[in-house]
């Protein structure tokens, strides 16, 4: 995925090994596909133990779910599709060569990301004061029931690694915009853009799926 | 700015750049391979110390003759776990695979190269956190992990854990760069029906790696996180299950065990044919085959658990489906001896491995079947039997594949020739040594003898003493393994550019290759197995 | 030539997502999400789990095919990504093949799948009748023949190996609980301490009765129960039903105990939890504290 070449603007050299740009810009993007098919079965894995949870102890994990907070459940998936939607903008922006434009997405983008993670802290940290904590660290005595406290074990699992990968993107996202701003990547060469906004895209979806799983069903 | 063309003056890729800085930063997937070749090796050295030392505990009935109970515990757990983490899943792939697969597919280099270079630290910085995992209190949980006792023991599990941990995305991002490259790069004339089956072989590898190692990272984090958060997912006492810890390890570590031996058979098709000089038999039914032993490898995982308490319907489901197995790969036997019959053999040390090979894997596949019929298993899990099966077909497949390969390929990537005789008797005292070492202890475990014990009754005394004399003498082979291959890299006879006559496009290119790979960028019009217009 | 490596304008044909098209998926997720919110108020039932995750999945598909492309891209990249699902699901349904057709034990009593631990068939089990003193014979063949015998005489193939000897149920003599069939219930729901007789609490209660009948029915003569034998287990014989178990596991924190004292036993040391040189180390991060806590 890196960027063999000079850095003079207007020309790309692309890796010797391929036969050219577009040849090593699609074995790059066929790539970050693989690496999310990896990212699917680690994420799933977790997915895989909440499905198999719910399933032995449903009255429990019902009772646990209604204390999450679907508003800011709701708030933070506006927030990510929108923010998946500027980051489609900063990478046609780019690939048409219109850098300040795709500065400006990318920017507004991580903004989003910024925002999310807010309404996480607002989130994880009522939670903490009140004792709603994953596992053997749980003491909120209102809800006492049995298994409980494994849905709160899933759901810090899953919200937490997801968070975690959204700071990842943030970072991927800010390096691009400084390789942009420095000219390294351009309507020539624009393939980090794109591949990061894979990246992004993925966490977005990821919490397609966690949103109505835990904060809806239950 | 051109690269400097390469035949010429002997350049090649081990002269092209000097010095150890231009080493530690080179982005050429053959001086990575050699550097996975070394690490590996290394390794394979620290894990067979400890074999040698639980070996030497075991060789009297009673406990405590070297080790402690506990200690011998450690030990157990580093074996396995550096052997299977951090030497048979990276040995072939990340050596003769990243030294060969570009070449073979007429490539340059592998697709992405930086994250080639990339992928041997991340696999060297995991051995580096299990190494200090050994200074810094160890474990004693065996390799395996099992909840809840890696839960509550103490001791450095995390660090072993992550250790672990890291080392898997080596394997993923190996793994990603050589499915790109066999997409993508292969030359002008490579279409998929004239791709070489070490490249058929490394594909399958390569898609087992990326589905199942992602599931090893997320329950090793789990287990750290249990362990310093309690979240309670696998601890019955918080109300998580233990088993299904056993669920999301086997996902992996069953496909994992297909991860080591697929490359394995891929350098066995890629040398029987040579030294039968007959073209491979059933090309198309050994390619497929990999993808069938890919695709069965993932729904058998919970055939390691048939007396965990399973239900019976989850017994009944992974007793039947581990059967189906066996079909692909027997497939893949029955081709190798189609191959050497009516050929004329020559049994330079390439062969003798390949055909210990198949001797070994045969043996070790077989006795899996054993373990897959499920009233049977129950008599036969965590006992010898299961231990020697499996090291029959990781010890007797993958290390037999590996030390063939290393043979084979030793004048393409040194530029000379290894000694013959110093070679067989090397090859005598592994074979005849691992025989020793690893059959008493079927008989010990069918007689009942369990797995990861300290000491054991006195009627098993007589096979841990042969097995005990055995594994000297595996070691001695090894070890003069390595010698004369040092010792003939720097100073044997020079070796031609296809001293085999072998018909895959790394030998139509001077040994050692020059930097580039190939002189001139290589068109291919034939299929690789045909011997009739090469000469040796 | 193909391997120029200067200003290389083979980019080949790159599509740009229009910002209209852009926009229109954005849009469409908007309303999903808010479709899927609102549903989720509506009581379907189980109706519910598969609607909202054919939304989200509805939601998936214009994320993957429009913003990341795929529609437009070489077909081989959505095999590759959807390969990932695949191998998914089978991780799923084989896991579930186990987690969830496990029985009592670990689903505190409740049936997961009906078909599997079905609702109880016998209407006052604690009453004989022939259907159920012949389901208790099947039951007894198969759990209760390796010790007792094939016919309850105390002889079974492991008996040799027992000291006490399994119960001869064609005598009178040595029945630590007594012969009636409530008291054969008490046993085996409890097990007899100091041999090898094990709490069978984990076979179902229609089990448990039928084999009390059974064992009852092989003894010299057969005794019967009174409102009060019955009452001192626990029933109520003007119901229908016996109502249902406790829960058949022991406590964790129990099994702990149990097991750092037989670790020590005959070894002439002290096992205590915590004690790092403990041969099973499992008292080494547990303590009575953590554990008091925490249910089984």
């Amino acid at each position: 995925m890196g960027n063999h070449g000079q850095v003079t603007p207007g020309t790309y050299h692309h890796g010797h090994h391929w036969k050219n740009a577009h040849e090593e810009f699609e074995g790059a993007k066929q790539g970050m596909w693989v690496f999310l098919v990896t990212e699917v079965l680690m994420v799933g894995a977790l997915f895989v133990g909440y499905i198999i949870f719910r399933a032995m102890y449903p009255e429990a994990f019902h009772e646990a779910h209604k204390l999450l907070n679907p508003k800011l459940g709701l708030l933070n998936t506006f927030v990510l599709i929108t923010s998946s939607w500027t980051m489609v903008l900063g990478v046609s922006s780019i690939q048409r060569g219109q850098v300040s434009r795709c500065l400006a997405y990318l920017m507004t983008t991580v903004g989003f990301g910024f925002v999310f993670l807010i309404v996480k802290y607002f989130e994880y940290s009522h939670k903490i004061h009140e004792g709603i904590l994953p596992g053997g660290l749980y003491t909120y005595k209102e809800l006492a029931m049995d298994k409980v406290p494994l849905f709160f074990s899933l759901y810090f699992m899953m919200t937490g690694v997801h968070a975690f990968h959204v700071i990842l993107g943030m970072g991927l996202i800010t390096w691009v915009m400084l390789r942009v701003k420095r000219g390294e990547v351009s309507k020539q060469f624009f393939t980090p853009v794109e591949l990061v906004g894979f990246y992004w895209h993925f966490v977005d979806l990821v919490w397609i799926f966690l949103f109505p799983l835990l904060y809806l069903l239950g | 700015m051109a690269h400097a063309n390469s035949t010429s003056h002997g350049s090649n890729y081990l002269n092209h750049e000097k010095g150890l800085w231009s080493w530690l930063t080179t982005v050429d997937h053959k001086r990575i391979g050699l550097m996975y070749l070394a690490t590996v090796l290394t390794y394979f050295l620290v894990g067979g110390i400890f074999a040698l030392l639980i070996r030497l505990e075991l060789f009297t009935p009673g406990g405590g003759n070297l080790i402690t109970a506990q200690t011998y515990n450690r030990f157990f757990t580093y074996h396995g776990a550096i052997m299977v983490f951090l030497v048979i899943i990276p040995a072939i792939p990340g050596s003769i695979g990243n030294f060969v697969l570009p070449m073979m597919v007429g490539a340059k280099d592998v697709a992405f190269p930086k994250l080639n270079l990339f992928s041997y630290y991340v696999y060297l910085a995991g051995g580096i956190f299990a190494t200090l995992a050994l200074f810094l209190g160890g474990a004693d949980t065996g390799w395996t992990f099992y909840t809840p006792y890696s839960i509550r023991t103490s001791g450095a599990v995390i660090l072993v854990v992550f250790g672990a941990f890291i080392a898997g995305f080596a394997s993923i991002l190996t793994a990603l760069n050589f499915i790109i490259t066999i997409h993508k790069l292969r030359a002008q004339g490579q279409s998929w029906s004239r791709l070489p089956l070490l490249c058929w072989s490394l594909y399958a590898t390569s898609v087992i790696q990326i589905l199942a190692t992602p599931v090893l990272a997320i329950t090793l984090a789990l287990l750290i996180f249990e362990r310093v958060f309690k979240i309670g997912i696998f601890d019955p006492a918080l109300g998580g299950d233990a088993v299904l810890f056993q669920h999301f390890f086997w996902f992996y570590s069953h496909p994992a065990v297909y991860i080591m031996i697929l490359p394995a058979m891929g350098v066995i098709s890629e040398i029987i044919p040579v030294f039968s000089r007959k073209p491979i038999f059933g090309y198309k039914a050994i390619a497929l085959a990999s993808f069938g032993i890919a695709l069965v490898a993932f729904i058998v995982w919970g055939h390691h658990m048939f007396v965990t308490g399973q239900s019976e319907l989850a017994n009944f489901v992974f007793s039947l489906l581990t059967m189906f197995v066996a079909v692909p790969t027997g497939v893949k036997v029955f081709s190798w001896v189609g191959t050497m019959y009516k050929g004329s053999l020559t049994f330079n040390a390439p062969m003798k491995y390949a055909m210990g090979f198949i001797e070994l894997f045969t043996i070790g596949g077989l006795t899996g079947v054993f373990l897959a019929t499920l009233p049977i298993d129950v008599h036969l899990t965590d006992t010898y039997f299961v231990i020697a099966h499996f090291h029959y077909v990781m010890v007797g497949g993958t290390i037999m594949g590996f030390v063939g390969g290393m043979h084979y390929w030793f004048p393409k990537v040194t530029g000379k020739m290894y000694n013959e005789s110093s070679a067989s008797v090397a090859f005598w005292l592994i074979l005849l040594g691992f025989n020793l070492t690893f059959f008493p202890q079927f008989i010990a475990g069918a007689q009942g003898m369990p797995r990861r014990y300290w000491s054991y009754l006195p009627e098993f005394t007589l096979m841990n003493q042969l097995s005990t004399i055995g594994s000297w003498f595996l070691a001695v082979g090894f070890a003069w393994t390595a010698i004369y291959m040092i010792r003939d890299a720097r100073k044997g006879p020079k070796a031609g550019d296809n001293p085999w006559g072998a018909g895959t496009l790394e030998w139509q290119s001077p040994s050692p290759p020059p930097h580039d790979n190939f002189p001139v960028d290589p068109v291919v019009t034939t299929w690789p197995y045909d011997y009739r217009g090469i000469k040796i | 030539m193909a391997n120029d490596h200067n200003h290389d304008s083979s980019h080949g044909h790159h599509y740009i997502l229009p910002d209209g098209v852009a926009f229109k998926a954005f849009a469409a997720l908007l309303v999903l999400t808010v479709i899927t919110f609102a549903l989720s108020f509506v009581h379907l039932g189980s109706l519910n789990y598969v609607v909202g995750m054919l939304v989200a999945c509805v939601k998936a598909t214009i994320v993957v095919g429009v913003f990341m492309n795929l529609r437009k891209d070489d077909p081989s990249n959505t095999v590759i990504f959807a390969s990932g699902f695949v191998f998914l699901a089978i991780f799923v349904v084989l896991t579930s093949t186990d987690l969830l057709f496990r029985g009592n034990v670990y689903t505190n009593n409740k049936p997961i799948f009906k078909a599997i631990a079905g609702p109880s068939k016998f209407k006052k089990p604690w009453e004989p009748t022939p259907e159920l003193v012949a389901h208790g014979k099947d039951v007894f063949s198969q759990q209760c023949v390796s010790c007792h015998g094939a016919a309850g005489e105390g002889n079974g193939p492991a008996a040799a190996a027992l000291n006490p000897h399994p119960r001869n149920f064609t005598q009178d003599a040595g029945w630590k609980n007594g012969r009636k069939p409530s008291q054969i219930f008490k046993t085996l729901k409890e097990g007899i301490a100091g041999g090898a007789m094990a709490s069978f609490a984990t076979l179902p209660m229609d089990d448990r009765w039928a084999l009390s009948h059974y064992v009852a029915s092989i003894g010299p003569n057969i005794l019967k129960d009174e409102t009060a034998d019955l009452a001192k287990i626990g029933v109520d014989p003007t119901k229908d039903s016996a109502g249902s178990d406790a829960a058949p596991s022991v406590p964790v924190e129990w099994a702990m105990k149990k097991l750092v004292q037989e670790a020590g036993a005959g070894s002439g040391k002290q096992v205590v939890p915590g004690a790092s040189d403990s041969l099973m180390h499992y008292g080494d991060r547990l303590d009575a504290a953590t554990f008091s806590k925490q249910k089984p």
